[in-house]
């Protein structure tokens, strides 16, 4: 059965028009609903079955002036009637906001159509409880069968949902949209001769069940991290060229997230601030945040004000073109909004393969996950914990564990001397793996 | 006022001993060694201030429940925020699936009440508590935080909190009930002096009504969000490479978090995955230190008056003297082991279901001097304040980040460092803490776990301490 999201519109506008009757200004109101199953298979049995059906409303309203946001899954129509009320009434002893104002009616609207999105795969509502119990045993029984030795257990884990939602604000806005997902992998724990006990796994994320991939990737997936996890340890602290892997390249690409945003811009807390038009980057360094890529993770219509999703260049040859400013941080920064949030990002690739790239250099870092670490929005500086491989003229020497990577959001991307021809699908960070020169890691 | 008692809290929804009892005999239908109902009704509300005004509120309500069926250790789950007999008794028989091939059991014929402790008695509930009185409290926050110093140039101001009641009624027919308060402040200030500019926040959290904001309480959460922005403006960069640290007493709990508390959740090791797995009552650490996890400190945020399965909590003391004495355990592993639940069963909400998670975990007091531990360091860190970690369960690898530090040279703090990566072992680290202080603290912050993806909020503390080695990832 296809979705049907005419009684969430319905609920929708319902609340729009009674919030108003109670003396709200302006609102906007979101009415979802979802279902997920989920099924973890742990050495030969299911260790966990999931399975729920999901509702929930939210709105965000003037008063006076006066903005609040809210949200409840306690859709009795009797207590969303009280629901509303309380929520006017705390919202009266707020100060005055006007730039909280829902958006400018002519910014709002559609993009791309659910169709031109192609974010619901069909095959979603012929999924049946025995395709994921095939497909779970399948998995396991793969990795099982992987070849590795001192396997101590093994999982495989399926997951799947659906999301129906409309948006309806007094402005008049109302549209509804309804999308899909699959997930799948596998994970393996081996115990190894110095006592520890590493796992290795592979999960993989998809818009569609046939873009996930083949059990048989899946599985040389696992063996090649579990590889990666046998005899590691640290080597001497220094600089290093980083190969960062397409798959955990949203790590580093992410700590320029927070000083893009409208918030952090507006409380002076960006290192950011002041630097669009100006070279933050490599002329290798691109990022375009494209919410209409078809079947695309973070793909979708419109954004979390009702504007207009489209693409927009926030890097483009190292130059910052963009930052990320909702209706609300646009006025206050006296700029034009252009959308609160990310949706898809897509860093052009290259024409090698990193292992070519790799070659070139005498010793290398390839960082292949992470480990805790955070970053200062204000200052830039970050530091990551990492895990990867010795590279020696390309071949692997050491398995890495127990290092960081230090640098700053200002320099970093500098340092971005090629990337590879590898872009990574299963996220909605789209990078190839990046190659940095001269970059800080610690260990011994 | 409320005056409904928390095992009565849910009849206004419609719930009540019969209803209960006929959605349980749809869970069992197919046969269980246990099953529960979670009930959840959560109200909370935050209010913000930026730009010096207090223009934004957000409130919200959360109500459902969830059905677990257990075979063994396998696990059935389905929830609904529907409360009718109709949405329940469906949930109910998608959990029962999981016992397919089971035979019936005789479900509970009648409701008991089971043990509850009173760790957080509050005077209010919060729903008792206007948006007007809250508005106020933020307002002073800001006021005084502008006060305090002069290089302060913005400051952001959130109180939030949280009525949250739950019922629990197990297959045994065993009902508990209770009523969980929470509230968290924040307070975060950008400073600027000349061409710098830093930015640095505090929260404060427990289970308590309004009456939490004692003065000292309010002085401590301002003072140290300026303090902590301030100092920042003359931090610089830290060392890289393998050094000595010490770690101040308080949040640097936040090192037994991760390096031993989460592998010592029981399911990780009847799994066998947890590198702790084959460990028990071998010695891991030195005689100094013995760590607990305790569940039952009064309006701690990491306090429960019973886990979510219904089981009492306790202070449990995992390590002693050095010596590992006990995981942290839910039903179902406890089952496994043939152990006492140890009270430590937790789940997010009523659309998770049970997992074992710490509480408030830290490490007892030792004999050492702070300023012994300190001047014992040649060259080192003596770190402050943390933000975040993590953990491989099965390697033992694990990470916290540090905001603020200092450079200890020749027994003494030197200048101040921050914003670092910190990473290390978790088995070696604890052999290789070699001085414990005597001046355990439990921090108050407002700390919260991630696991499976859900999120607990707990609690952590620590006296200070040194740790021979740790790898430090700076950028010189």
């Amino acid at each position: 059965m296809n979705p049907t999201t005419s009684e969430q519109i319905d609920l929708a506008e319902r609340t729009v028009r009674e919030t108003l009757g109670l003396g709200a200004d302006e609102v906007s109101v979101s009415v979802s609903q979802g279902s997920h199953t989920t099924v973890q298979r742990r050495d030969g049995k299911v260790e966990q079955a999931t399975e729920a059906t999901t509702r929930g409303l939210s709105l965000s309203l003037m008063v006076d002036d006066r903005y609040s946001s809210h949200g409840t899954s306690d859709l009795r129509p009797e207590a969303l009637t009280q629901f509303l009320k309380n929520a006017i009434a705390a919202t009266r002893f707020l100060e005055p906001d006007p730039d909280r104002a829902l958006p400018d009616p002519a910014l709002c609207g559609r993009g791309s159509t659910d169709a031109e999105l192609d974010v619901f795969d069909p095959a979603f509502n012929d999924y049946t409880p025995a395709d994921r119990s095939k497909t779970g045993q399948e998995i396991e029984a793969a990795v099982v069968a992987s070849g590795l030795d001192n396997v101590i257990s093994s999982s495989a884990y399926i997951a799947d949902g659906s999301s129906k939602s409309a948006r309806v604000t007094s402005t008049g806005f109302a549209e509804e949209t309804h999308g899909a997902w699959f997930a799948l992998g596998g994970e393996t724990t081996l115990a190894t001769p110095d006592g520890k006990r590493p796992e290795a796994s592979a999960y993989y994320a998809g818009r569609y069940l046939s873009d996930l991939p083949s059990i048989e990737t899946i599985q040389a997936e696992i063996v090649r991290r579990a590889n990666e996890r046998l005899n590691s340890g640290p080597i001497e602290s220094g600089k290093y060229p980083m190969i960062l892997l397409n798959q955990v390249a949203g790590r580093i690409l992410g700590v320029i997230g927070g000083p893009l945003s409208g918030g952090s811009l507006h409380h002076d807390r960006s290192c950011l601030k002041g630097k669009l038009g100006e070279s933050i980057g490599s002329k290798l360094f691109t990022i375009v945040d494209d919410p209409t890529i078809p079947r695309g993770l973070g793909s979708r219509a419109w954004d979390g004000d009702t504007l207009i999703a489209k693409p927009r260049t926030i890097v483009k040859n190292g130059v910052l073109e963009s930052y990320y400013l909702n209706t609300y941080y646009g006025r206050k920064l006296d700029m034009a909004p252009t959308t609160g949030g990310r949706s898809n990002w897509v860093i052009p690739g290259g024409d090698q393969s990193w292992q070519e790239i790799a070659k070139a250099f005498p010793k290398a870092i390839l960082v292949t996950g992470f480990l805790g670490g955070n970053s200062n929005g204000v200052t830039g500086n970050f530091s990551f914990g990492v895990r990867g491989v010795l590279l020696e003229n390309g071949v692997p020497t050491k398995n890495l564990s127990e290092m960081n990577v230090a640098g700053g959001v200002l320099d970093i991307f500098h340092k971005l001397s090629a990337v590879a021809n590898d872009t990574w699908t299963f996220s909605s960070t789209r990078s190839p793996t990046l190659v940095f020169e001269d970059v800080q890691f610690s260990g011994t | 006022m409320h005056t409904l008692s928390p095992e009565r809290w849910f009849e206004q929804f419609g719930v009540d001993d019969a209803l209960t009892l006929r959605v349980l005999a749809t869970a069992t239908q197919h046969g269980a060694d246990d099953a529960d109902l979670y009930f959840e009704h959560s109200v909370s509300t935050s209010v913000g201030l930026s730009d010096h005004k207090v223009n934004r509120a957000h409130t919200s309500v959360d109500l459902g429940v969830g059905v677990r069926v257990v075979i063994g250790d396998q696990v059935g789950y389905a929830y609904t925020e529907d409360l009718s007999e109709v949405a329940m008794k469906r949930a109910a028989a998608i959990a029962a699936e999981i016992a397919r091939d089971g035979h019936a059991s005789v479900p509970p014929q009648q409701i008991r009440s089971g043990k509850v402790h009173d760790f957080y008695p509050v005077k209010r509930q919060w729903s008792d508590v206007g948006v007007a009185e809250r508005v106020p409290l933020v307002r002073e926050w800001e006021s005084q935080a502008f006060s305090r110093d002069e290089r302060v140039k913005n400051v952001q101001v959130g109180l939030s909190d949280a009525d949250k009641h739950i019922l629990i009624v197990r297959a045994d027919g065993t009902r508990v009930a209770d009523y969980r308060p929470m509230t968290t402040a924040y307070v975060s200030v950008t400073s600027s002096e000349g061409d710098k500019t830093e930015a640095g926040g505090f929260n404060l959290a427990g289970r308590a009504g309004i009456d939490f904001f004692t003065q000292e309480r309010q002085d401590r959460l301002v003072d140290e969000a300026v303090k902590r922005s301030v100092d920042a403006l003359h931090a610089g960069p830290a060392p890289a490479g393998e050094m000595p640290v010490v770690l101040a007493a308080g949040s640097s709990g936040i090192l037994l978090h991760e390096a031993i508390g989460h592998g010592l959740e029981a399911d990780f090791n009847r799994k066998g995955i947890s590198i702790f797995a084959d460990r028990m009552n071998s010695r891991i650490a030195s005689d100094e230190v013995t760590i607990v996890d305790d569940a039952t400190l009064p309006h701690d945020r990491g306090a429960i008056n019973v886990d979510d399965e219904g089981s009492p909590t306790q202070k449990t003391a995992l390590v002693q003297n050095g010596v590992l004495k006990s995981y942290l355990h839910d039903r179902i592993s406890a089952r496994h082991y043939g152990v006492d639940p140890t009270g430590s069963g937790r789940r997010e909400s009523f659309r998770s279901t049970v997992l074992p998670r710490m509480s408030s975990t830290y490490m007892e007091s030792g004999p050492h001097d702070p300023a012994e531990i300190i001047a014992s360091v040649e060259k080192g860190i003596y770190c402050v304040t943390f933000s975040n970690g993590q953990v491989q369960i099965g390697a033992g690898d694990f990470a916290f980040y540090v905001r603020q530090a200092y450079l200890i040279e020749n027994g003494k703090l030197t200048r101040p460092i921050k914003d670092v990566n910190l990473i290390g072992n978790g088995p070696k680290v604890l052999e290789t803490i070699d001085m414990v202080g005597n001046d355990l603290k439990i921090d108050d912050g407002g700390w919260t776990c991630g696991k499976d993806g859900q999120s607990v909020p707990v609690s952590q503390g620590m006296p200070t301490v040194r740790v021979a080695s740790l790898s430090v990832g700076g950028q010189s």
